[in-house]
Parts: structure tokens; C-alpha cells; sequence
């Protein structure tokens, strides 16, 4: 059996397998020495041959059982899992004959687990085609040792009621003179076998089933077929003869080390590199970087709705800039707060649907980083997506300092400066953290972008400083889900690595968001000038903090400002109750801001309702985290318009899971519209603006969140 | 040891290793051993397509040749039945033949083609030092970025697109 990866001697686990031993040795060699030899001077010599025969089958089976590799997986590697750590989503899909099947992020063994390998919590290992953990032979049954197990319980079956069968013979026709012993002695192994039948043949008759079905225990036992088709059945025969008859799987762990006898010199043969090719090169390299967080993105989606992207996802491209990108999400979600851990992994759906009329537009992975083929598999985020992988791509990054960067940034024209140290002394390094002023300023890009609330197990708002602080708030409660899906004896990750890259899923989500309203901002739809000013985003969440109870101030004042607002909102949909003053304060709020750069847009902005859940604010009217509104969904045509705002635009294209980002983009753009002389069109009364717009430039504000948690806004 | 001190002295001299790209399995089949015959971008301007296609369809042909449900393979299990596995001390599965081929293969190629290309095909099925096998679920291609040519390439980028420009330039 392979051995425990350094864990303590355990007594207890051997105390199954050595019962077992015990009783299948003991019981046969009192057999053999008590009822053989009468038998076979009596009846026949054949008998106890015969039994010798089935008993070292038992015995051999048993022996390979418990020993083999039942097909482990090694650990990944530093190279192999970097990228997959920090962007990677939690699950990933890839389609089986025509079935979506997911595979899931193992942190212990840092690799998406192939279809049928599960982790065995009592081995700390993910298996091959786990089947399941035998604590008779104290090992796990997969991929190479399945078919042992499978005929040992066969053998076994065969073998007891070998014995048993004789035993009776024995007794009935009282083969030999009933001296006391040998009746006695065979009477108990008539029982201990007897005893042993039932469990053991019932065992045999269950795995006979599943061997002619083509499924592990594990699929059976946790109900993935129930309602779908099994993707790795070929039918009975071809079942059975996979089982028995295929060669045996070698094992990868304990390999020797092959020496790595070619020398790789320069100079070194190129191939004829085209013009052409290395534009699309160069695209590729920024529609990769998007397709990937879409991919991230679309694998939500697929979770949740079991939709979308089946194609696994291209290669992941080993480049520093994204890598360094992913620090960001990485040392911000580490730094804020591993607790922040917001959602619950969803109710999983079931794990195999017939999705044929995705085979097609999966199967399309000649070019996954074509325009077109990221269009088809992006589900709600093409348009913005679209527009933006040509158009937007990392050029944000303030900070030139890693040459992958610098590559792309004349690709990418980019007018948007960050202040990259504003939140530098938030991000710790987690893994290492590289070109933090590149960082934080490429996590500020994605502030705006919405959580999550499908199986990331992992924070909302991490990348924002000030959307952290709130979306901490939100979920103080949600920190305890992160291991929870995982199978129970896991070992809980190090903080540092299994939180980053949850929420680097996020960010990346939020990033890929994030492309695209700056994508929409980029396409000149506007004739509004961008601000003059840098944008200092840790500072305007406060500013949108700081706004908010400014609002709120502000209507306790006024005594009926749902009215203004509601002639505002006169096309938003979802208005959140009259009792709510946040919702339509907020939601005015981005109207003005909205109406002011576009010049009296009709509000257009159905998004803004989805704020409608009034939580008792004392500043911060946050969404719980959990529950996205349904009817923001359609937004993407309407969030195109507000291009105009740098943080309008960044307004969601996956509106669902962006909604509490949304809010503080709102905010942003109410503090930024009142930070600046703007006419605000019919917005909330006059004194509105006023008072509103003093707290963008007062002293310290001290606001208390949700949770009781106070901070300080020194804008 | 000493021996591989040496060898990565020399590559460090020569070369020096400057990302990894990762051809995924491919599971549109079941839980066969294929990988995609998906270019991987970052190869574009190191290596012909139609070659690393060849690879890895050879390479696939090879897995399912390992896997094959046949006579031999039955008549290796019965033989294996009959004497209590211990023929397994002795012979060498069918499977693990398929495997030295296929290490014989990736070894061959390496030398031919893709060395002089800058890159380095690892066996899926090794365990190396950078590399990562966790079985056949990858194969994983090194690729090494020309350090001793002119300065230019050598711009220490680790992004194999960008290096590729970089690179071709400083050729």
C-alpha cells in the first residue's frame, strides 16, 4: 500500500485490513488442516487442490489489492501550477463525448483533477479513476488496482462458499467419525464463513453491476449519473473487457528520473515568421490574456448554468505580465483577507448534462485566441468582450516595469493613468510579489467589477481597496466556506495559496469585466473628455463612502426624494422599496453622473435598481454578496453607453455578479461628478449636489460599514 | 548527480530556460490517453506547426496503442492470473513497452527536431526537475530563450510570445 505522505502512525487503520487478513488466512488453514484431509481421503484429492488453487487467487488479488498503486497522482510542481493557482477557476470544463464534465482544482495536489479522479482524504491523494477507499485492504481502489479488487472479491466469493460448501459436506455426510475436534473445528469455519458471505457476496453482486456499467463507487455512491448519461461507458462488453483485459496502467509515482541527455544550444531555427502572424501574435497575446479571464469567467458561468465554454482552455501562456498581474488579485485578496472568502460554493449542478449543441462551438479549438472563436464562447460578456480584446487589453498598467507589459502597451493606446502606490502598502506578497506598482495599479482596473456568486469560493472585492473594505463588511460570515467543499481531510491550504487564487478568479473576472467597459469607454461614443486628473481609486471609494452617508444625510433632509429620483429612474425597472432611500439615492446618484458627462442620457440605467436591497446603512449600502439580480442581467447594451465614464465603463458586463462593484462604481461616479462642476440634469434638489459633494473634499469621515466595522475616510 | 550539475551548467551557458508551455490532455474521448493537437500560441515563432502536430498525433497514436483491448493484452492478463502475478517481477507489461517506445520517441525528437528549435518536449510520463508530470495528463514543452546571442534578445522576458519577437529579432 502506498505510504501515508508523513503522516503519523496510525494503528487504527491497519486494524481492518489485518481482521481481514486474519480471518481469510486463519479460517483457511484451519480448513485446509482440519476438513481437507478427511475430504480427500473420503470423497476426493481434488477438493482441497481445488481450494488451494482458489485461495492463492484469493490471496494473490488480495496481495495486489493492498499493495499497488492504485494510480496516484504526484503532486504538480511550482512550474506547472503557477498559473493555474493564481487565475484558475475553480472548476474547468471539458466535453466528454458530447457531455460537460467539470474538472475540479485540487489545492492539495495543485492540478485540475482529471475526469474521474478524485482525492482520497485518507491517503491525501488524488487517485486515477478513484474508486473508492477499502479499509479491508487499506488502500485506495483506482486506476491500476481496480481490476485486483474486483477479482478478489470474485475469488473471495467463489472461495467462501467453497469452503463452506465442503464444510457442510463434511458435516452432513459425516465423512469421517464425528470426533469432536474436527466437527467442532469445521462447524466454526462453517460459520465464520457463512458469517463473511453475505457482506462479501453482496459487495461482489454491486461492483459486477458497476463494472458492467462502465461507472467507479464514487460516481454511484455520489449520484453523478442519476439524472444524465455516463460519459465513459462504451457499453457492456467493452466495459467488462477494459476491466479485465487492458493492459495493466503504469504509475507515476517512484518513476526514475530520466537524465536529460539533449543539450538545447543556440542558435536556434526559426521558422518564417509572417507580418502577418506576428500581429496576430501580438493580439493573441492580448485576447488570450482576456480569453482566459473570459474563459475563468465563462467556467463560472458554466457552473452555474451549466452552459458555455466546454473547451478546455488554451495553454496557459507562461508570461510575467499576466503572472504579475495575477499577484495583484493574488496579494491584494491575501492581504484584505482570507476571511472575505465570500461565496458559497453554489448548489453543484449535476455534473453531466447532454449538452450536444456544444460540441460544436467547444470543439473549435484550432484558434482559441481568435476573435471569433472567443465570441462563441463567451456567453454574457461578447459584446463588451469583444470590443475589448482588441481594444483594451492590460494597458492600464501604469507601471512599465515588466517588458510583457511594456510589449503591449503600444498595441493599446490607454489614456488612464492609476496612481499605482495608492494601494501599495496593502499588497503583501503572497507568492512573491512583482512589480507591485504595476500591480495595484492593475488591480484598481478591476475594481469595478462585480462578485461572483457561483462556485469561486472566494472574496468579492478583493482588488479594490475600497471596495474591500465594504465587501469585508458584506460578508463577514463567509469567510469559513473556503475548504468547505473540498473533501473533508484536505488539508487546509496555506492562506497565501489557496485564497490568491479564488480570488484571482475573481479578479480575473472582475478584470475581464473590467475590459470590457473600458473597452466600451474606449469606443468613442462620447465626446466627453476623460478626466484631466489621475483617478486615485483607493481614495474615491472613500470618496464613494464618504458620499453615500453624505446621501443619506441628505434625505433624511429632503423629505421626498424618491420622487426626483424616481423621475430619473423613470426607465430603471427594479426599484427598490420607498422605504429604501438608499436605492434610489444611489441609483440617482449614477444617473446624475451619468446625465452630466452625457449630456442629459435619458437614465438608462435598469442596473442601477439592482442596488435595490436596502440593507440599514449607516454609510455603505451593500449588496449581499450572494444574491445577484436577476433583471440586471441585459445590460450590456446599456452599459456601452455610459462610456464616458471611465468607472461607468466599467460597468458590468456580467451585471449579476458585479452588482455590489456596480454600486461602487455608482458611488465613483457620483463622487467623481460631484467632485467635479457637472449640471446634474433634474437629479436629487439642489442642495443635493452641495452637500453631497462636501464630503469629496472634507476632513476624515468616519463611516461605519456593515458588521461594525468603522474606518476612517480622510479624503 | 554530477553528471546533470554539468549538463545544466552547460545549457545555463548556452541557454537558459525561459517559460514552459503546457499541451493539455485532451478528454474529448474518455479518459484515453490523447493530447491536444491544439497549437499552443507561444510556439508560433519557434517551431512549425505541422511538426508539433505531427508530435503529438504520433504521441496520441503511441497512448492508444498502450491502451489497446486486444489479444495480447488479454493473454497477458491471463498469464498474470495464472501465476499469481509473479510474472510481473519478471516481464514487462505491454503497457511499459508502449512507454519506452514512446520515451525513445520524445528522445529522438528532441535531438531532431526541437533542440535546435529552442525547446525541449518532456515525457509526460517523467518527473524532472522543473518538470511537472503528474502522469500522462500534460506534456509539457520547455522553451529556451536565447541568451548568449546579441543583447537584445536577450531581454530576460520570460513571455515566450514576446521573447519570440525578441528572439527572432535578436537572431
Amino acid at each position: 500500500m502506498p505510504a501515508a505522505s508523513g503522516k503519523r502512525f496510525k494503528p487504527s487503520k491497519y486494524v481492518p485490513v489485518s481482521a481481514a487478513a486474519i480471518f481469510l488466512v486463519g479460517a483457511t488453514t484451519l480448513f485446509f488442516a482440519f476438513t481437507c484431509p478427511g475430504l480427500s481421503l473420503y470423497v476426493s484429492p481434488i477438493i482441497p487442490a481445488y481450494n488451494a488453487v482458489v485461495f492463492l487467487f484469493v490471496l494473490a488479488n488480495f496481495s495486489m489489492a493492498t499493495f499497488m498503486d492504485p494510480g496516484i497522482f504526484p503532486r504538480a510542481e511550482e512550474d506547472e501550477d503557477k498559473e493555474d493557482d493564481f487565475r484558475a477557476p475553480l472548476y474547468k470544463t471539458v466535453e466528454i463525448k458530447g457531455i460537460q464534465v467539470r474538472m475540479k482544482w485540487c489545492a492539495t495536489c495543485r492540478f485540475y483533477r482529471p475526469p474521474r479522479c478524485s482525492h482520497c482524504s485518507v491517503c491525501d491523494n488524488c487517485v486515477e479513476e478513484f474508486d473508492h477507499h477499502c479499509p479491508w485492504v487499506n488502500n485506495c481502489i483506482g486506476r491500476r488496482n481496480y481490476r485486483y479488487f474486483f477479482l478478489f472479491l470474485l475469488s473471495l466469493t467463489t472461495h467462501i462458499m467453497g469452503v463452506f460448501g465442503f464444510g457442510l459436506l463434511y458435516v452432513l455426510y459425516q465423512v469421517e467419525e464425528l470426533s469432536g475436534v474436527r466437527m467442532a473445528v469445521t462447524m466454526v469455519v462453517m460459520c465464520v464463513a457463512g458469517l463473511f458471505f453475505i457482506p462479501v457476496a453482496g459487495l461482489t453482486g454491486f461492483h459486477v453491476v458497476l463494472v458492467a456499467r462502465g461507472r467507479t463507487t464514487n460516481e454511484q455512491v455520489t449520484g453523478k449519473f442519476r439524472g444524465g448519461v455516463n460519459p465513459f461507458t462504451n457499453g457492456c462488453c467493452k466495459n467488462v473487457s477494459r476491466v479485465l483485459c487492458s493492459s495493466p496502467a503504469p504509475r507515476y509515482l517512484g518513476r526514475p528520473k530520466a537524465e536529460q541527455t539533449v543539450l538545447v544550444r543556440p542558435p536556434f531555427l526559426r521558422p518564417e515568421v509572417s507580418d502577418g502572424q506576428i500581429t496576430v501574435k501580438i493580439m493573441d497575446n492580448g485576447i488570450q490574456t482576456e480569453l482566459k479571464r473570459t474563459k475563468s469567467k465563462g467556467s463560472l458561468e458554466v457552473t452555474e448554468s451549466q452552459s458555455a465554454d466546454a473547451e478546455p482552455p488554451p495553454p496557459p501562456k507562461p508570461d510575467l505580465s499576466r503572472y504579475t498581474g495575477l499577484r495583484t488579485h493574488l496579494t491584494l485578496a491575501t492581504t484584505e483577507d482570507s476571511g472575505l472568502l465570500g461565496k458559497d460554493s453554489p448548489p453543484t449542478p449535476t455534473m453531466y448534462k447532454y449538452r450536444p449543441g456544444y460540441s460544436s462551438s467547444s470543439s473549435s479549438a484550432a484558434l482559441p485566441h481568435s476573435t471569433s472563436a472567443k465570441l462563441s464562447r463567451v456567453n454574457s460578456l461578447k459584446e463588451p468582450n469583444s470590443i475589448c480584446d482588441s481594444g483594451h487589453k492590460p494597458s492600464y498598467r501604469s507601471e512599465p516595469s515588466l517588458e510583457p507589459e511594456s510589449f503591449r502597451s503600444p498595441t493599446f493606446g490607454k489614456s488612464f493613468h492609476f496612481d499605482p502606490l495608492s494601494s501599495g502598502s496593502r499588497s503583501s506578497s503572497l507568492k512573491s510579489a512583482q512589480g507591485t506598482g504595476f500591480e495595484t495599479g492593475h488591480l484598481q482596473s478591476i475594481r469595478s467589477e462585480g462578485t461572483t456568486s457561483t462556485s469561486y469560493k472566494s472574496l468579492v472585492n478583493q482588488t479594490r481597496n475600497g471596495s474591500l473594505s465594504y465587501d469585508s463588511l458584506l460578508t463577514p460570515s463567509d469567510s469559513p466556506d473556503f475548504e468547505s467543499v473540498q473533501a473533508g481531510p484536505e488539508p487546509e491550504p496555506p492562506v497565501g495559496y489557496t485564497s490568491p487564487f479564488l480570488s484571482a478568479r475573481i479578479a480575473q473576472q472582475r478584470e475581464t469585466d473590467l475590459h470590457g467597459r473600458f473597452a466600451s469607454a474606449a469606443s468613442p461614443k462620447h465626446a466627453v473628455p476623460r478626466e484631466p486628473s489621475p483617478v486615485r481609486y483607493d481614495n474615491l471609494s472613500r470618496h464613494i463612502v464618504a458620499s453615500i452617508q453624505e446621501r443619506e444625510k441628505l434625505l433624511q433632509q429632503t423629505p421626498a426624494p424618491g420622487q426626483e429620483e424616481d423621475a430619473g429612474l423613470a426607465d430603471s425597472g427594479i426599484q427598490s422599496t420607498p422605504g429604501s432611500s438608499n436605492a434610489p439615492r444611489t441609483s440617482s446618484s449614477s444617473d446624475d453622473s451619468k446625465r452630466s458627462p452625457l449630456g442629459k442620457n435619458p437614465l438608462t440605467r435598469p442596473a442601477l435598481p439592482r442596488f435595490g436591497k436596502p440593507e440599514p446603512p449607516p454609510a455603505l449600502r451593500v449588496r449581499s454578496l450572494g444574491s445577484p439580480d436577476q433583471p440586471a442581467a441585459p445590460h450590456l447594451g446599456k452599459s456601452m453607453s455610459y462610456s464616458s465614464q471611465k468607472t461607468e465603463t466599467e460597468e458590468v458586463a456580467l451585471q449579476p455578479l458585479l452588482a455590489p462593484k456596480d454600486e461602487v462604481q455608482m458611488r465613483t461616479a457620483y463622487s467623481k461628478s460631484n467632485g467635479q462642476p457637472k449640471s446634474l440634469g433634474s437629479a436629487p434638489p439642489g442642495p443635493g449636489p452641495v452637500p453631497l459633494s462636501s464630503p469629496t473634499r472634507g476632513g476624515v469621515k468616519k463611516v461605519s460599514g456593515v458588521g461594525g466595522t468603522t474606518y476612517e475616510i480622510s479624503v | 548527480l554530477c553528471p546533470q550539475v554539468h549538463s545544466l551548467q552547460e545549457l545555463r551557458r548556452s541557454a537558459s530556460l525561459a517559460t514552459k508551455v503546457f499541451v493539455q490532455r485532451d478528454y474529448s474521448d474518455g479518459t484515453t490517453c490523447q493530447f491536444q493537437t491544439k497549437f499552443p500560441p507561444e510556439l508560433e515563432s519557434r517551431i512549425e506547426r505541422q511538426l508539433f502536430e505531427e508530435t503529438v498525433k504520433t504521441l496520441n497514436g503511441f497512448y492508444a496503442e498502450a491502451e489497446k483491448i486486444g489479444g495480447s493484452s488479454y493473454l497477458e492478463g491471463c498469464l498474470a492470473c495464472a501465476t499469481a502475478y509473479f510474472i510481473f517481477l519478471c516481464m514487462e507489461t505491454h503497457y511499459e513497452k508502449v512507454l519506452k517506445k514512446i520515451s525513445k520517441y520524445i528522445q529522438d525528437q528532441n535531438e531532431k527536431i526541437y533542440a535546435p528549435r529552442g525547446l525541449l518536449l518532456t515525457d509526460p510520463l517523467e518527473r524532472g526537475m522543473r518538470v511537472v508530470s503528474f502522469g500522462q495528463v500534460q506534456i509539457e514543452i520547455s522553451i529556451y530563450e536565447d541568451r548568449c546571442s546579441s543583447g537584445s534578445s536577450s531581454s530576460g522576458s520570460s513571455s515566450s510570445s514576446s521573447g519570440g519577437g525578441g528572439g527572432g529579432a535578436g537572431q
